[in-house]
């Protein structure tokens, strides 16, 4: 395996009385899409800033090829771009002069800057634009600016703190088609995000909950780390039966999708004869069921509510593929890792 | 901080000059408002003593000597005169007059001043401001003194013919006494350092000061706030600009439209007001470095306030004792000791001082050295703090 990109080791951040950040642990590799989810507060953005040399950790530590995150700064941030989760770009210049501007403070030799910003300019095909101020962009191109600023040093590395949040899906799927561009050419990404597709695009996916890391697996390996099928009801009405199948016995949690409604249940098989044999719900009308492959959304459902019980142990024979599988379960029974919303 | 590269604070220094053309509003009240301000300033400061300051006077006694004395007092330029009816009896009424002061002449006042127990002449004065009426009371003072030494020509001019006869057979010595007594005496007054008695030629330097203060220190406060506020303060951060970089970039445009201002005001004061600048390189270099100092507290301004909303807060609460205590209107020796001290802390006091010991005073080093180290002091200690205080950001 090749030297890791990015090494962390017991990393953690601490504000006052809370914890943002508990002792992070995993590496990754160079040419990774790193996806790195989680809920809104889980840690996510504290843990980027802490490996941008934003903000100092108060305990363990991080590498960034090599150099400490915090006490190299300076050395290290020429590794790698950053675009945060607010576009932080000067609204008042233009496009051309935001590149401009971030390729002295990245200290660009001169004669190389027009050169790198006329490539980068059609990279993000903001050609047409170059004279725009970029406060007057839509978000989809604001972001592709700021994408394209972060790289004007050529870094190996990209941190990118929810890149398509608010983006339409056009904008976002061409920013994704430029992070397997980019990707293509060697470059390491780091990434944060809501979207569950988008967890599914990534090479690597990590799952931070109240700033532990809960699993960090292939996409794959997470979907397939699902120790039981997954069923999916055909009911009418449907809202009511949301509500009701919640707080059925056996049922761990359900979902809507498409207008079906997924069971997330220990024990589906046995749930389901049960309910065949004896229907319980007299207003609801079964109108059919089917086994369904669980997807990215299933995982982090099962990951952040905290059910163990669907999910296998970490030694199974698919995690051949796993790079760095922390021991799933054993997380989630940590008492310390309370998950709210655990039955 | 120690290898700066010039690539680098260039860099920082272009952007922050966009930001400055950009923000038309900015950049017109930069280019307009201090000049428009030293007009202002200017004129209102342009004289020091009042003239025409409305006054009642209330003849109870119509004789040719008092009516000699009231055509004396016409000729002082400090009052425009309004002559009332003798009956009028609220003298002491000044803002029911719409008058600053009220000369009351009694009855019998002229009699009085021939039988030997002259009586005084009842005036009246504005004394809510200190100032105005101790300047009346001076210029009535003035004008009575000239009413008097034209009576003594009067008498001496009426004496009988015995009186001098008299007169020739007293002491040599004696008569010289009496000869000296009978004169004015008077001072011969030399006035330096501002012969033309113009308070704009004073007021120059807290003028320029003043409107430079406000601007550098507000406008500094704002830039590192601002980047704070939208976020591209972290963008910044990671970067490889050093904080060094960023700071002197930062400032450099700011010194650049505050030499054009002080250019301009300069310019607007030498051409419009006729004031005169001495030893342009030594007050350049006093410019320069109250400019800095200026520069250094808005960073530190800026350093410590999260949004530009508390910067302004910040700069305006600073500004405001600056503004009263630094003796850029009024001579800070006329304050108490303690305020004076209070008062060294402000650059603005250093930059009037020295400005005026090189411009008014042609004075040499050894005068206004004091003030440059303090200048200096306050550049090297306002940097090297903002530099310090901007380390926060990072934790």
């Amino acid at each position: 395996m090749a030297e890791p990109v990015i090494s962390l080791r017991n990393l953690g951040k601490r504000f006052g009385n809370f914890e943002a950040v508990r002792g992070l642990t995993f590496n990754i590799c160079p040419g990774v899409i790193f996806g790195f989810l989680g809920a809104n507060g889980a840690g996510k953005t504290t843990t980027m800033r802490m490996l941008c040399g934003l903000t100092r950790p108060t305990t363990g530590s991080a590498t960034i090829a090599g150099g400490d995150v915090w006490r190299k700064r300076n050395i290290v941030r020429s590794k790698f771009g950053y675009v945060a989760q607010r576009f932080s770009l000067y609204r008042d210049l233009t496009v051309v002069e935001n590149f401009r501007f971030f390729a002295g403070a990245h200290r660009v030799p001169a004669r190389e800057v027009e050169g790198r910003i006329a490539r980068l300019l059609r990279l993000t095909d903001l050609e047409k634009k170059r004279d725009d101020a970029a406060g007057s962009l839509s978000g989809g191109m604001r972001q592709l600016l700021a994408l394209g600023c972060a790289m004007i040093h050529d870094p190996p590395l990209l941190f990118l703190d929810e890149p398509t949040s608010g983006l339409d899906p056009v904008h976002r799927q061409r920013i994704w088609d430029l992070l397997y561009d980019l990707s293509n050419r060697g470059i390491t990404i780091f990434v944060t995000t809501h979207y569950m597709d988008e967890a599914e695009r990534c090479t690597e996916v990590g799952f931070l909950a109240e700033g532990k890391l809960l699993a960090n697996a292939t996409p794959r390996a997470l979907i397939h780390s699902f120790r039981v099928p997954l069923l999916e009801l055909n009911i009418e009405p449907v809202m009511p039966a949301l509500v009701r199948f919640r707080d059925a016995p056996g049922v761990l949690g359900v979902s809507l999708r498409s207008g079906q409604l997924r069971v997330y249940s220990a024990e589906p098989k046995r749930l389901l004869e049960q309910w065949k044999t004896q229907w319980p719900f007299p207003d609801l009308k079964l109108n059919g069921e089917r086994w369904v492959e669980p997807d990215m959304e299933d995982v982090f459902t099962a990951y952040s509510q905290g059910y163990s019980v669907m999910l296998e142990d970490g030694d199974s024979e698919r995690s051949e593929d796993t790079p760095e599988k922390v021991g799933l379960k054993e997380t989630l029974r940590d008492p310390s890792t309370s998950l709210g919303m655990t039955r | 901080m120690i290898n700066v590269s010039v690539g680098a604070v260039w860099s920082v220094a272009r952007k922050e000059f966009l930001h400055i053309v950009r923000d038309r509003r900015v950049l017109i009240l930069l280019l307009i408002l201090p000049p428009l301000f030293t007009l202002i300033f200017g004129h209102a400061f342009e004289s020091g003593d009042p003239t025409d300051v409305p006054a009642l006077l209330i003849n109870r006694d119509a004789t040719e000597q008092t009516q000699r004395f009231i055509d004396i007092a016409k000729k002082n330029k400090t009052f425009a005169w309004r002559i009332a009816s003798p009956e009028t009896r609220n003298a002491a009424d000044l803002i029911g007059h719409h008058v600053q002061a009220a000369v009351v002449i009694p009855p019998g006042w002229s009699a009085s001043l021939s039988n030997g127990n002259p009586q005084p002449v009842q005036v009246y004065l504005d004394g809510a401001d200190t100032n105005t009426a101790e300047q009346l009371q001076g210029a009535l003072q003035q004008s009575l003194a000239e009413f008097q030494m034209a009576e003594r020509q009067v008498t001496i001019d009426a004496l009988p013919a015995e009186v001098f006869d008299l007169g020739e057979k007293l002491p040599v010595q004696v008569r010289k006494q009496f000869t000296s007594m009978m004169e004015a005496w008077g001072v011969d007054a030399h006035i330096l350092y501002n012969p033309k008695s113009r308070f704009i030629d004073y007021v120059t330097p807290g003028i320029i000061g003043l409107i430079l203060q406000l601007l550098t220190v507000t406008l500094m406060a704002c830039t590192i706030a601002r980047e704070r506020e939208s976020g591209t303060l972290y963008q910044l951060m990671v970067t490889s600009l050093r904080r060094g970089e960023i700071v002197l970039g930062k400032v450099i445009p700011y010194l650049a439209i505050s030499a054009v201002i002080i250019l301009l005001i300069v310019l607007l004061v030498a051409l419009h007001f006729h004031v005169r600048f001495y030893s342009p390189v030594v007050l350049a270099v006093i410019c320069l470095l109250f400019l800095l100092c200026s520069l250094g507290l808005g960073l530190v301004i800026s350093a410590i306030s999260r949004t530009q909303t508390q910067a302004i807060q910040f700069s305006v609460f600073f500004l405001l004792p600056v503004f009263v205590l630094s003796g850029a209107f009024a001579p800070l020796e006329h304050l108490p000791a303690f305020i004076q001290w209070v008062a060294e802390i402000f650059p603005l006091t250093h930059f009037c001082r020295a400005f005026r010991l090189v411009n008014l005073y042609q004075a040499g080093p050894s005068f206004y050295g004091g003030d440059l180290l303090v200048l200096t002091v306050g550049v090297v200690v306002t940097f090297v703090g903002a530099a310090f205080l901007l380390r926060r950001i990072e934790q």
